[in-house]
């Protein structure tokens, strides 16, 4: 009951971040904000009216950027969840399920590929490509299957020793019935929870890069660069930093609770 | 009879916290006598577990006694405070547990899990001893319970130890404390045969030397009727039926108790109800010594095994665990690679097999149907109305109503997915099937009802078994043939009459006397071993 509030509560917040993003243009009190935007009179400006979570360095509303901002952390969480989570998931469960050679030469390319840091790996696509957004978005689709692949591969496992895997085998069922119609689905469940507990943490990781300069290039509006910038100015102007900080906060809580709920959903003996 | 130890009566139990309350045991009553064995007995559900919580004090959170009483040598229990409670618990009054693996943590040495049980204790009752006392007394203990190499097994990890020792250290933690009653929960249901019979003997004298009130939680009447004097049978958290074991056993008063004494079949006597004559000659499996090796062992799991089946033949292969009887089964079916020697299988009979759990042998995640279907589609039955009748038809050929191809396996009970699990091993209409423990997962009252199953469909399509089980009883009143392996080997094969009544091999004639039997007239044509001739092929301990 009490995990079904927090599946409840975080669909609701993950809701209305998309709807946020979604609707930017036309709810962000100032949609000019958004780009190249100047106002030197009004820089620093502390939350109140007409700026109701304050102003940065250069006079744009802070509360504008963020509904705008939204937009990026949702694209890496579509990304990830639309791209690196289903190859992730395929290599998984067919190392599982093929074992020998297949599953030795998956995993072991899945596990050098981890091996490598995140950020450092982003430092060489950005300094290969150009920092940009979609060198950006090529960095964490690069690495972010491995983590699905290990736990697809981790449940997949623990699947193919059941008996109704070589009932079905028995049966005569052919490669494709036996990955999709006899593992997955049982695997579906770890997998939908890491992929919500994913959404929270790429735009984490979209917020990291971009506060070291790898991601999202000035003027376009993105949480971590705001972050990076307003932290220059704490902690007198401590809005500018916080505030887009605790949209970050906002966003990730939501999918997090949607991640609890589900596995709560999916494995009620816990 | 001297005053009771144990005198449970009334005893009424409720969940609390759910919408009036749901009771579990209504108006329950035994007693234990000083020195007296009892046992409850009756099918998982049946309030043996519930009752036997109560009295050592651990139900669940939220059950609670509503009504009734529990005296323990005249001290009143229901009602008493933990603490008080504590202190009783394993000095006067300490349980076996069941499952000897899952007692323990893999990951602590049989000396750190034992004194902390001896020291716990100890501090209930505000005893303190130093260290080395307390490894003394442990040492003894597991002598007393025929361990001979105590420091061996206080230095072993739990998963270093067999299963019968591991069941004997437990019985050793809970005697180290001289208890005045015992309770052990399905003592040995999780041992083999040979193994189980070992540990009853055991706890028999024990139980006599320490002088010790028993209450023994089973299901098994044979095992019940080995240890105990008196019996008390319980259905839906009531007890139904009590009164000494031999008359429980001559004259049924309850319809559970029949059922009860119906799931041990009789390994001697007239009762046999089927052992097919084969239909001809045919042979249809024919095993030229096979041997499997597994990689990195250097134990044969299976070796050297020649063997025929012929058609219409329920051919019983029996053995222990790690006996090599799956490995063989998996290698008839072409699941694994005999490493050597041949097996033949009759080019016009399709071979399927049934799984021991219907848990683990259907998907959860696909209806009845779609298991169903999988076969057909895959046999090449195109047609999907076609494949929909054939399902019913599956269905209704096991006793299932049809309605249930729909169902997802959760909502089935364990018989009824064993019928589904044997549907979709008829469905493409095999001649020969394999048959890998497949009651032995299974409620005892449940298991007779597939056994009828399997039995009427061998008569009505004209099938070929093979058999795999450790149950002795059953096979006897099943199998026309039986092969006895032991440690990989097939060490005698006959006619299942000839096996039982002129056993030529030792490890048959052991295997044989070990079946707990519910009859003197079975006791005493089972096979006499002496303990010289056990240890002759077992070795001691262990």
């Amino acid at each position: 009951m009490s995990r079904n509030i927090s599946l409840i509560v975080g669909a609701t917040i993950a809701a209305s971040v998309i709807g946020i993003a979604l609707a930017a243009p036309w709810i962000a009190p100032f949609p000019n904000h958004a780009g190249g935007f100047v106002d030197f009179h009004h820089r620093h400006s502390p939350p109140g009216w007409p700026h109701l979570f304050g102003t940065d360095n250069v006079g744009r509303d802070i509360l504008s950027r963020i509904c705008f901002g939204y937009r990026i952390s949702l694209l890496l969480v579509a990304v990830v969840v639309c791209l690196s989570t289903p190859v992730g998931v395929f290599l998984g469960i067919i190392a599982a399920y093929a074992g020998g050679r297949v599953e030795t030469a998956i995993m072991r390319f899945t596990d050098i590929i981890l091996a490598i840091p995140p950020l450092v790996m982003a430092l060489a696509i950005g300094a290969a490509l150009t920092p940009s957004l979609s060198s950006a978005l090529i960095a964490i689709v690069a690495l972010w299957w491995t983590w699905d692949a290990r736990l697809a591969y981790r449940a997949a496992k623990s699947v193919v020793a059941e008996d109704f895997i070589e009932a079905a085998k028995l049966s005569g069922a052919g490669h494709f019935h036996m990955l999709f119609k006899e593992i997955l689905p049982n695997c579906l469940g770890v997998i939908l929870v890491q992929a919500a507990f994913d959404a929270g943490f790429v735009i984490l990781f979209g917020g990291a890069l971009s506060f070291l300069g790898l991601g999202v290039q000035p003027p376009t509006p993105d949480l971590g660069t705001m972050i990076a910038t307003g932290a220059r100015f704490l902690p007198e102007h401590w809005w500018e930093a916080a505030m887009p900080g605790i949209a970050i906060l906002y966003a990730i809580l939501g999918f997090l609770l949607i991640a609890d709920g589900l596995r709560a959903a999916v494995d009620p003996d816990r | 009879m001297s005053a009771p130890l144990l005198d449970v009566n009334g005893l009424t139990l409720c969940v609390h916290g759910v919408a009036n309350g749901v009771q579990l045991l209504f108006n329950v009553s035994f007693l234990v006598a000083k020195g007296e064995r009892v046992a409850l007995i009756g099918e998982s559900g049946g309030g043996k577990s519930m009752s036997m919580k109560a009295v050592m004090g651990t139900l669940p959170r939220g059950v609670r006694a509503t009504g009734g009483s529990i005296r323990f040598d005249g001290r009143e229990l229901v009602g008493l405070s933990e603490y008080e409670r504590d202190r009783l618990k394993g000095s006067a009054m300490a349980l076996v547990m069941q499952d000897p693996l899952t007692s323990f943590s893999p990951l602590f040495t049989v000396e750190t899990q034992f004194d902390d049980i001896v020291r716990s204790v100890d501090a209930r009752r505000d005893v303190r001893e130093p260290e080395r006392q307390r490894r003394a007394r442990m040492r003894a203990a597991l002598i007393s319970v025929q361990l001979p190499d105590p420091d061996r097994v206080l230095g072993a990890y739990p998963w270093q130890l067999s299963g019968g020792m591991r069941q004997r250290v437990l019985i050793a933690m809970a005697l180290i404390h001289r208890p005045r009653l015992l309770i052990a929960d399905e003592l040995g249901s999780a041992l083999d045969v040979t193994t189980q019979q070992e540990i009853l003997r055991l706890l028999d004298r024990l139980v006599d030397e320490e002088n010790l009130s028993l209450l023994l939680i089973s299901h098994n009447l044979a095992v019940v009727r080995q240890l105990c004097q008196r019996a008390y049978v319980m259905e839906q958290g009531r007890i139904i039926d009590h009164g000494p074991v031999e008359r429980l056993f001559a004259d049924p008063a309850s319809e559970t108790t029949r059922r009860l004494i119906k799931a041990v079949p009789p390994l001697y006597g007239p009762d046999v109800r089927s052992q097919p004559d084969p239909i001809d000659a045919v042979p249809v499996v024919v095993l030229d010594r096979v041997t499997k090796l597994y990689k990195r062992s250097d134990i044969a799991a299976v070796a050297d095994v020649s063997a025929t089946i012929h058609r219409g033949d329920i051919s019983g292969i029996v053995g222990e665990s790690g006996s090599g009887k799956t490995t063989l089964a998996r290698m008839i079916m072409g699941l694994v690679p005999p490493t050597s020697g041949q097996i033949t299988i009759d080019p016009a009979s399709r071979i399927q097999l049934v799984y021991q759990n219907p848990g683990s042998s259907l998907n959860p995640r696909r209806t009845i149907s779609q298991t169903l279907d999988l076969p057909l589609r895959a046999a090449g039955v195109k047609d999907a109305a076609k494949r929909r009748a054939r399902i019913a038809e599956l269905l209704t050929l096991v006793e299932l109503p049809p309605t249930m191809a729909d169902r997802y396996p959760r909502d089935l009970s364990g018989g009824q997915k064993q019928r589904v699990a044997i549907a979709r091993a008829l469905a493409v209409e095999p001649q020969i099937l394999v048959l890998d423990e497949p009651t032995s997962a299974l409620d005892a009252s449940v298991q007779q009802v597939i056994v009828d199953l399997l039995l009427r469909l061998h008569r009505e399509l004209g099938l070929t078994y093979i058999f795999i089980s450790h149950d002795l009883g059953l096979m006897r009143n099943l199998c026309n043939r039986i092969a006895v392996m032991f440690r990989g080997r097939l060490c005698e094969q006959d006619a299942t009459e000839r096996i039982f009544h002129e056993p030529e091999q030792l490890y048959t004639r052991i295997l044989l006397s070990a079946v707990p039997v519910l009859t003197d007239a079975e006791e005493q044509a089972k096979p006499q071993i002496g303990a010289a001739e056990r240890d002759s092929l077992f070795g001691t301990g262990g």
